[in-house]
């Protein structure tokens, strides 16, 4: 039974492993994966705990689907207090590393504590111990795994590892598995190399029982039928998710020159197109992979087609690193995205990250409020592919002043740097914005100002916005597994109705977290794909829990809400530009200067959008300062928290 | 097997509102459907103007690459002048 | 005429939701040491190849079987394992050449493709048909076009180059 998979509290410092089964009441009121992390977490940490201390703990789990026959449920979820916002950290990613530790007996992993050396934890039927790494300290992301599996003799062992940026402490050090799967975003890798903690590996062959076999196998199929024959996936089977930053861009929806524009104009070079043609003509006609079980495919493979990376293989570029090292560096160029990819890739550093702090740079750069002594000598102008690939370098080894300075984060760079260097920075609670802009689209600009983990666009974003969906189908999504008899508005300009949607995808988000599937199999880029109706009958098949839509919503608001209660406890209020659901004066003052016709001129309506946090909040029964009411509390069993029931 | 006979849920009895062949014109205040040439290279959108190039995902699978650079910038600054917009 | 499973390793994405479905379906259990075919990977070069039993004429597996526990199935195109005369020796696994035959230390059983009575699963599953079932007569076809494309493209590249010179 998935049910069985067990949780296992490791102590760093002292080499005190414990494990545990995971009650049946906890499972119904957390699920798994991300949702039981957070509650994991509330329980686990200290208010104001340092997130570069042993008292910080870092959770690594699967979700309750994980392994099981159900379709794409590859996601490995990280989670601690990060380093980066000093709020509530968070990062999921696919690959194949949640399934085999699920096949090695467990779910869930609490690791607290510090080593005295560097160590890696190995995790292999029900057994875990915990194993010098000293060797393998220093390595690359994929060189750190070779070597776990030379060291263990075993050819099909699973890690995930920080890289060199998280043992330099990078505070946007990713946690990483296989090539290119990254668990980006607030410094999870940061918190591993603070520990001294370079890698989990892991290696299973325990069964794991499905619930009704026969009905998940087929329901499966069902499952898989309905994703592949989505435009949107089939889309991206063969152009990856650079199709997505294409599509954005061709709208204008696209961070350039760090924020002066909405578009990166003649990007020919690095549109999906073109990065395609790159992998086909390296990797041939079939470049495509995929994570766990999934039929989407979306990862493309590649080798750097020349200069002096050539022939080194990749996987990606993701539509991230087209926007961090082509469109926000206004560097289209294929070869600059290609080679930026794989040093982050190497480095195990968030490509997102990087490429926001480097363009912000550029921009103060230009302006005159860091100069060419602060850079030691690195002409950071907008368009300088040189200059980008060697930030991306110091900021990893944090060569240099700006590169040590960037390596803080955009926050703690600010200070340092001084001046009104701040405003110019694009940040929420302290992470950086992706590259999209959300100056024309206000539900998109809601979810990132609100999103959990900082600026965000995977806990909430309602992507299928910008598909002008008639209101009959809008209605449908958004009037189930819960009424809602709201306006909803298919213009994704307006304001009307968006806090419902962030609200209702913030629950759907964490919903696919929970149970470990992959957002490319939800409601996410696509209207026509599967959510809480389907997923309470691809629970039962493979579990045997019996829970309806209605229910899983309900556990997904339970886990938001720990969430918040985590964020609110370490210091997050509303307004708050440093730590707050606030955005930069930038989304308020500048219009849009290119993109569609209809795209120029816009901004976003400040005294509307405060409007729409004030409805947010409601939908979330937060009062108005951002603050559970007890009622709300109450209403989701977590008027006792922290409960430590496991 | 047994789970044919259950119901159909939204996400899936919204799968026949897909359209094939056809794009939706990125103008927000535009949005209407554009129907490509067959295998054409670009399309033009009837009703507000905006100029696509087109990339074919496959066969009935067009998608927007990119707009006409030159066209969108062209666009781009009226509307700025028209808006006062420095 | 039988059908065979036809293995394409260059359409594979590597996914392995084939050993997946080989085990759910077989056993009601996921794990993929219960799999049938195995998808083995040179990550460092993302090289996908799916392993599978190749129903062998002069099977070797068959051959080696103290209790004459493994037959050839003409009808299905398929060497067959008889649970009930199987000593569980693994004589079998020792021989095959492909790993194709395995024994799963849980059950403590012998296992290897039955191309599931002529409805493959894992072919089922496999969008992209890396895994396909054909008929057997048609698998050399396929292969050589395969080549053959390959060579006349490799052709048409050399003689692109030629007229560049
Ligand atoms: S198990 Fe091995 S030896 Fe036996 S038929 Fe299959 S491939 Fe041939
Ligand atoms: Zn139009």
């Amino acid at each position: 039974m998935p049910l069985n998979r067990k949780i296992a509290y490791i102590d760093l410092t002292t080499g005190d492993i414990q494990t545990k089964p995971i009650p049946l009441e906890v499972r119904k009121k957390f699920l798994g994966g991300r949702g039981l992390d957070a509650y994991l977490l509330y329980n686990h940490t200290k208010k104001g705990c340092d997130p570069l201390g042993p008292e910080n703990t870092l959770l690594i789990s699967g979700g309750i689907l994980t392994a099981t026959c159900a379709s794409a449920t590859a996601r490995t979820h990280i989670m601690a207090k990060s380093p980066l916002t000093g709020l509530l950290g968070s990062a999921n990613m696919g690959g194949f590393f949640a399934p085999e530790m699920a096949w090695a007996g467990f779910h869930h992993l609490v690791i607290k504590g510090k080593a005295k050396n560097p160590v890696y934890i190995y995790i292999h039927n029900g057994e875990i111990e915990i194993r010098d790494a000293r060797d393998i300290w220093g390595k690359t992301v994929p060189d750190s795994q070779w070597a776990i599996r030379e060291d263990l003799g075993d050819q099909e062992v699973k890690s995930c590892v920080c890289g060199p940026a998280g043992e330099n402490l990078v505070r946007f050090a990713n946690v990483m598995t296989g090539i290119k799967n990254s668990g980006g975003r607030s410094g999870m890798g940061c918190v591993m190399g603070s520990k001294n903690l370079k890698a989990v590996a892991t290696r299973g062959t325990m069964d794991i029982k499905i619930a009704r076999p026969a009905e998940a196998l087929e329901y499966n199929k069902r499952f898989i039928d309905q994703i592949v024959s989505a435009k949107v996936n089939q889309t991206q089977g063969v152009l990856g998710t650079p199709f997505i930053w294409g599509a954005t861009n061709s709208w204008g929806g696209v961070r350039t020159r760090n924020f002066q524009y909405n578009q990166c104009e003649y990007a020919d070079d690095i549109e999906p197109e073109r990065i395609d043609e790159i992998c086909e003509e390296t990797m041939g006609p079939h470049h495509m992979t995929g994570c766990y079980g999934c039929q989407v495919h979306c990862r493309a493979q590649y080798k750097i087609p020349e200069g002096p990376y050539a022939g080194k293989y990749d996987e990606g570029p993701e539509y991230t690193s087209q926007g961090a090292f082509g469109g926000e560096t206004d560097t289209p160029r294929a070869l600059t995205v290609l080679v930026g990819n794989h040093l982050v890739n190497q480095f195990g550093m968030d490509n997102l990250e990087t490429g926001s702090l480097i363009s912000w740079a550029m921009e103060l750069y230009e302006l005159g409020i860091i100069t060419s002594k602060q850079t030691d000598g690195v002409d950071l102008r907008f368009g300088n592919d040189e200059a980008v690939v060697e930030m991306i370098e110091r900021i990893c080894y944090r060569k240099g002043w700006l590169g040590d300075a960037l390596a803080d984060g955009g926050i703690p760079a600010a200070e340092k740097i001084g001046k009104n260097s701040f405003d110019y920075l694009i940040q929420v609670k302290g992470m950086s914005n992706l590259h999209s802009d959300e100056r024309a689209t206000p539900g998109l600009a809601l979810n990132i100002a609100t999103a959990s983990r900082g600026s965000d666009h995977l806990r909430s974003r309602p992507a299928i916005d910008l598909y002008h969906l008639p209101q009959e189908v809008l209605k449908k999504i958004y009037g189930n597994p819960v009424p809602y008899d709201g306006p909803l508005s298919s213009e994704h300009t307006e304001y009307v109705g968006k806090p419902w949607q962030v609200f209702w995808h913030e629950n759907c988000y964490m919903g696919v977290d929970c149970l470990g599937i992959c957002k490319y199999h939800t409601t996410f880029l696509g209207a026509t794909l599967p959510n809480f109706e389907d997923w309470s009958k691809v629970l039962y098949y493979n579990t045997g829990i019996e829970m309806t839509p209605e229910e899983i919503w309900e556990v997904a608001r339970r886990c938001n809400m720990i969430e918040r209660l985590f964020n609110l406890r370490e210091g997050l209020t509303r307004d708050d530009l440093n730590k707050g659901d606030m955005l930069n004066h930038r989304y308020f003052d500048e219009p849009c200067r290119r993109g569609a016709i209809d795209v120029v001129g816009r901004k976003i309506d400040k005294e509307k959008f405060i409007k729409m946090i004030d409805e947010l909040y409601e939908h979330k029964g937060l009062d108005e300062d951002g603050i559970p009411k007890p009622e709300t509390l109450q209403s989701l069993s977590l008027e006792n928290e922290p409960s430590h029931l496991l | 097997m047994a789970t044919e006979s259950e119901g159909v849920s939204t996400a899936e009895s919204l799968r026949k509102t897909r359209t094939y062949g056809k794009f939706r014109c990125h103008n927000p205040t535009c949005m209407e459907r554009i129907q490509p040439e067959k295998g054409k290279k670009t399309a033009k959108c009837a009703t507000c103007g905006m100029e696509y190039r087109v990339h074919w995902v496959n066969p009935s699978l067009p998608r927007i690459r990119g707009p006409v650079w030159d066209v969108n910038r062209k666009l781009a600054e009226a509307k700025l002048k028209e808006k006062g917009v420095k | 005429m039988a059908k065979a499973l036809y293995i394409d390793y260059q359409k594979c994405t590597g996914c392995r939701l084939c050993e997946l479905v080989c085990a759910v379906s077989h056993d009601g259990i996921s794990n993929p040491a219960r799999s049938r075919i195995r998808v083995i990977k040179w990550e460092a070069e993302g090289l996908y190849i799916p392993m599978s039993c190749q129903q062998c004429q002069e099977a070797p597996c068959m051959n080696v079987c103290p209790v004459k526990a493994i037959s050839r199935d003409e009808e299905m195109g398929r060497v067959y394992v008889d649970y009930d005369v199987c000593i569980g020796c693994r004589a079998c696994v020792g021989v095959c050449p492909f790993g194709a035959m395995s024994f799963n230390t849980i059950d403590k059983k012998v296992l290897k493709c039955d191309l599931c009575d002529g409805d493959p699963q894992c072919v089922r599953f496999c969008e992209v048909k890396a895994v396909d079932f054909v008929e057997a007569d048609e698998v050399c076809i396929l292969k050589s076009r395969n080549a053959a494309e390959r060579v006349s493209a490799a052709g048409k590249e050399a003689s692109a180059l030629e007229a560049q010179l």
